[in-house]
């Protein structure tokens, strides 16, 4: 025999290989300590240290253990987690933050659990919460899946020193003296700094540039509208506000051509916190940042209502995190509870003070201590009572993909306004179509 | 020796080819759970709606026929396609020159190895994150070099443009996978036999000539699985491209996977997998088409 291969052999390699599997097997098992709920939340190191910081308190108050699952920054990252836990219907995470761009979707699949019976034995008080944001987000067909941890708004911020080095007396409400402004300032910086822009804005393809979008075209009276089965994009004034949009990159030449490749809410942060502009349209978060003590424009930044058309109004698009219980969740009650605890007076407060987050309770924006440490609350107030939602959709999504190639092909420079919006709406229209029965 | 197990397996028992199933059994288990079951299951799942919002009902081709009206998707498999088409030829001719590098006689050829090597053993996302740091618009390194040392004078928009895209995600792709073919067809090239060379070139032929007459018929199984391996990695590419561009702009460089993943994302699980079985017969296709010219080859030899 050449290969003598005995069945001992193969019987003790076997056994050697099933005690291997075993033993990875139990090497996964690692023992933790028995919790009760599980909490999924992405973000930043400091964010998620945050939240480690309160779910010991919740722990130590409550008796309740909280496990923390670490999600990463990324939105998308966040969203396709709880998409295949949810759709394998795992009771585990129990409690988690969702995107307000996604909720519909959520609540839609049947994956959150209805709040209104919670809510009613609960100290927790639905009017404490700005309404609009409660009805247009946190509804779906008019039962309550959600509640806003934090609310989010496209602001302007702009540069105090600028304005009284040029002698602008007062941020601009109207594009026209925006751009005005913009120009004048951009073309004498820049014989100090070569590179200086007059306005950065998000407008990568991605989420963000939705959000700028229906701002532009907000403040132009447009938007998406959906009138029964039909939905409209392809309008005069969308058109318009659109064209304004490429201008700003390609004919004012006040915001910088890598606007539709790289910026995102990071880049323009940054660029703008290096002294790199005039103006710039983030979300409120940019602004604890931007006082930051390492920040090069620290004390010189003011936050203003974006501008907006002759014919349109100031518009900002309503972002934000909100928290729900999964429909598979077997602690139900116990996550409820902890929802409570992350929506009491005291932790919002607290995620004002340390985060510089804007709370989802409109009754932390009076409160002194908040006020005294960052002014720009009472101004951000009148910006969240006003904010206009994305299309509250299952399928939002998919729209705002539709969105993003064309709005994108337009800023590139690939196809013109009228042929993108025109295509746009055939594309959505044939997604409203197809997901749109109910 | 051979006949004599065969003589020997006639007799009932056959014990060979069952200590042959016994050692195979396992692997064949592990393709059908790993690789069938999902590839059969996404199969089933393009065939019905199913999506996470609404009643899933069985629609049989009813996803396949609204991909092939969809631009986006068309537009995907164009890119898909293009892609492979430009970088797996250029990687195929820059690997095997790099490999006929490695294989000569020169000082310090082990290091020489190592530091090809290099790009193939680092994650895709975090070249992928390098080459944005190279591109960057405003503080990129290639701006860097073409504005201060003159070459244009003014910053190049690299990702802006569906050409500059294209080329600056070819470009990466290739930087990356270069080293992969190289390694292979290294492998290859240490197998032709020395004799043949010292032949050849007792017979006066010039280093072309050894090149195209004798090294390249020999390899040529080599380079073909290697073409395989290149087509389906690229056919299915997704890291590298979506950290990248995010697919953009105007959609221009959005991959078939990076398509069907916005759709598994929006909660559509049968039009994702309808993509996804569109890109499984593309390459299951290609993959056929290789394996005969493959053997073909060897054939030939």
């Amino acid at each position: 025999m050449a290969y003598p291969i005995r069945k001992k052999h193969i019987v003790t390699d076997l056994f050697i290989l099933l005690l291997v599997v075993c033993l990875t097997a139990f090497c996964g098992c690692e023992k933790k300590p028995v919790k009760d709920i599980t909490f999924a939340v992405g973000g930043a190191p400091a964010e998620l240290d945050f939240w480690q910081e309160l779910i010991a308190q919740f722990e130590h108050q409550s008796g309740i253990k909280v496990d923390l699952l670490r999600q990463p920054t990324d939105t998308d990252l966040r969203r396709r987690g709880l998409v295949t836990s949810l759709r394998s219907k795992k009771a585990n995470p129990d409690v988690f933050l969702m995107d307000v761009a996604w909720l519909a979707q959520f609540a839609a699949s049947g994956w959150l659990e209805p709040l209104a019976g919670y809510m009613q034995s609960s100290q927790l008080d639905s009017e404490v919460f700005f309404q609009k944001v409660l009805n247009l987000a946190d509804k779906y067909n008019g039962r309550l899946v959600a509640l806003p941890v934090y609310v989010d708004g496209g602001v302007l911020y702009y540069r105090k020193d600028l304005f009284e080095g040029f002698n602008i007396k007062e941020p601009p409400e109207l594009w026209l003296d925006f751009v005005k402004q913009a120009v004048m300032v951009q073309k004498e910086t820049r014989k100090t700094n070569p590179d200086f822009y007059g306005f950065l804005w998000q407008g990568a393809q991605y989420e963000g540039l939705v959000c700028n979008w229906l701002e532009f075209t907000g403040s132009k009276g447009g938007g998406i509208v959906l009138e029964g089965p039909d939905i409209i994009i392809n309008t005069e004034a969308n058109t318009q506000a659109t064209q304004f949009m490429y201008d700003l990159i390609h004919r004012f030449e006040i915001s910088p051509p890598n606007t539709y490749t790289e910026m995102k809410e990071e880049e323009v942060r940054l660029a703008f916190q290096q002294g790199n502009a005039l103006f710039e349209r983030n979300w409120p978060y940019a602004w604890a940042l931007h006082q930051a003590e390492d920040s090069p424009v620290k004390g010189n930044v003011g936050v203003a209502p974006l501008p907006r058309f002759a014919d349109g109004e100031s518009t900002s698009t309503l972002g934000g995190w909100h928290i729900g219980i999964s429909k598979y969740s077997d602690e139900k009650q116990k996550s409820f509870e902890f929802m409570e605890f992350i929506l009491s007076y005291d932790t919002q407060k607290k995620l004002a003070l340390t985060l510089g987050w804007n709370p989802g309770r409109s009754d932390v924006y009076t409160d002194a201590e908040v006020i005294e440490k960052l002014p720009h609350f009472v101004s951000l107030k009148s910006v969240f009572e006003n904010l206009r939602p994305r299309p509250n959709l299952p399928y939002y999504t998919l729209l705002s993909e539709v969105i993003q190639r064309y709005v994108s092909s337009v800023l590139s420079g690939n196809l013109g306004v009228k042929e993108a919006l025109s295509e746009a709406e055939k594309e959505a229209q044939k997604i409203v179509t197809k997901y749109g029965r109910e | 020796m051979a006949g004599n197990r065969l003589e020997k397996n006639r007799d009932g028992t056959n014990k060979d080819i069952k200590t042959a199933c016994i050692f195979i059994l396992p692997l064949l288990a592990l393709i059908f759970l790993f690789i069938l079951v999902p590839v059969i299951g996404t199969f089933i799942n393009s065939l019905f709606q199913d999506v996470s919002f609404l009643d899933k009902r069985f629609i049989f081709l009813k996803n396949f026929q609204q991909l092939f009206v969809d631009s986006g998707f068309r537009q995907a498999l164009r890119f898909t396609l293009l892609f492979i088409l430009v970088s797996v030829p250029l990687e195929i001719v820059l690997g095997t020159v790099f490999a006929l590098l490695m294989n000569a006689d020169v000082p310090l050829r082990g290091l020489l190895r190592a530091c090809v090597l290099i790009p193939w053993a680092i994650p895709a996302a975090i070249s992928a994150r390098t080459w944005e740091l190279i591109y960057n618009y405003s503080y990129g390194l290639a701006n860097f070099i073409f504005t201060e040392l003159g070459v244009t004078g003014w910053p190049v928009n690299w990702l802006g443009t569906s050409l500059g895209a294209f080329g600056a995600v070819v470009v990466a792709d290739v930087w990356k996978t270069t080293p992969f073919v190289a390694i292979i067809v290294l492998a290859g090239l240490q197998a032709v036999p020395k004799e043949l060379i010292s032949q050849a070139k007792a017979d006066g032929a010039n280093l072309l000539q050894i090149f195209f007459k004798i090294n390249l018929p020999l390899i040529k199984p080599v380079i073909i699985v290697t073409l395989l391996f290149r087509t389906i990695d690229g056919l299915r590419v997704f890291d590298m491209i979506y950290v990248l561009t995010g697919g953009g702009p105007g959609g221009q460089t959005t991959t078939i996977s990076h398509y069907a993943y916005k759709y598994f994302l929006s909660g559509d699980f049968g039009y994702g997998s309808a993509a996804s079985v569109v890109l499984f017969v593309v390459a299951f296709s290609l993959s056929v088409i290789y394996v005969k010219l493959g053997r073909f080859e060897t054939g030939q030899i």
